[in-house]
């Protein structure tokens, strides 16, 4: 704003009030009696003439307030673009369930093929040595073949690693450009699952050095 | 006295795999009277049928868990008494409590070998 305009501005703000005091002087000597409509307009005129000055003040602070949200705002939907939520949902996610199961139908496969095999050994008559001998050599080579499952599953395991990496760094992103490092996370609410897990306490497989072993549990006993 | 390898035993998880993997490990010991259920509920049915002599239970099992069925076994006079091992990937401090509170009398965590279930039913039986 320039310096005629805002001089201008507190002129015209003078005029107002010295008006508005005048006008305040009458209205007290006619102590209200008698007032014109005339009068009740020009009251009105000068409210809003004195009004005016604070009025731009503050259309001017919310003009540059909703500006400042609004290029926050463009700037976030830039830099969540770049997260490529879709991607996650649409294609990451259902990819990693897919390898998910593929590596549960490799186990349950190369599991039965053993089982099997196992069973199958245990069962061989042992009368004649040469032939128990082969039957068990046989066994042990479908054995040996089932257990290549664990090259294709330690494969898919390290595409699934790769995949959370991605979310991750994304997430991260996210975080970053919304200033969320520092916040306390909002108390989780519990879904159905989660709920049922709580009050029938299953906490499933323990990691290496949580939980207690069998020795411990035996003293218990 | 020896164990009574004719005595009949349920054995209740929901993976076909543990089930067939106990299933053996029984055999081997010598007990060859086992039915099976895939959990608490059908195991119940099965209970409400037959009378076993020992029931081995997964806990993590869906809709009913092997702590819920280890508790309608022991709230139910005909069960009350009947031996009854867990044998779970459950291994936290406050699994085991709980499941000897509800009245369990052995504990496996998986895994585990033929072994430490032979020690497990012959501790239950008082051999």
């Amino acid at each position: 704003m320039g310096v005629r305009k805002i001089k201008h501005n507190e002129a015209q703000e003078e005029t107002s009030i010295d008006a508005l005091i005048s006008l305040s002087d009458k209205l007290k000597e006619n102590k209200a009696k008698n007032m014109s409509l005339t009068d009740v307009i020009g009251v009105a005129e000068l409210l809003t003439s004195s009004l005016q000055p604070l009025l731009r003040q503050i259309d001017s602070t919310i003009h540059k307030e909703l500006r400042g949200i609004l290029l926050r705002i463009e700037g976030l939907r830039h830099e969540i673009a770049k997260v490529r939520a879709d991607d996650i949902s649409e294609h990451k996610i259902p990819e990693m369930g897919k390898e998910l199961s593929a590596i549960v139908e490799a186990t349950e496969g190369a599991t039965d093929t053993i089982m099997t095999c196992a069973e199958a050994v245990l069962e061989i008559k042992t009368d004649n040595i040469k032939e128990y001998k082969m039957a068990v050599s046989d066994q042990m080579m479908h054995i040996f073949e089932a257990c290549s499952f664990q090259d294709l599953t330690g494969q898919r395991v390290t595409k699934i690693v790769q995949t959370v990496e991605i979310i991750e760094e994304r997430i991260n992103l996210l975080c970053e450009m919304l200033d969320m490092g520092d916040e306390a996370p909002p108390a989780e609410e519990l879904n159905a699952n989660q709920k049922r897990n709580k009050e029938l306490i299953l906490n499933g497989p323990a990691n290496d050095g949580e939980g207690v072993n069998q020795s411990a549990i035996d003293k218990l006993f | 006295m020896a164990l009574d390898v004719s005595m009949p035993i349920l054995i209740v998880d929901d993976y076909a795999t543990m089930i067939r993997i106990i299933r053996n490990l029984l055999k081997q010991i010598g007990f060859n009277n086992v039915d099976d259920a895939a959990d608490g509920t059908q195991a119940l049915e099965r209970i409400g049928k037959k009378k076993y002599s020992l029931i081995i239970s997964d806990w993590n099992m869906e809709p009913m868990t092997g702590y819920e069925l280890l508790k309608q076994v022991r709230s139910s006079d005909d069960t009350a008494r009947t031996p009854f091992i867990m044998v779970t990937a459950e291994s936290k401090t406050e699994n085991v409590i709980a499941a000897k509170k509800a009245g369990v009398n052995n504990y496996i965590v998986k895994p585990f070998n033929a072994q430490t279930l032979k020690g497990k039913i012959d501790a239950v039986f008082g051999e």
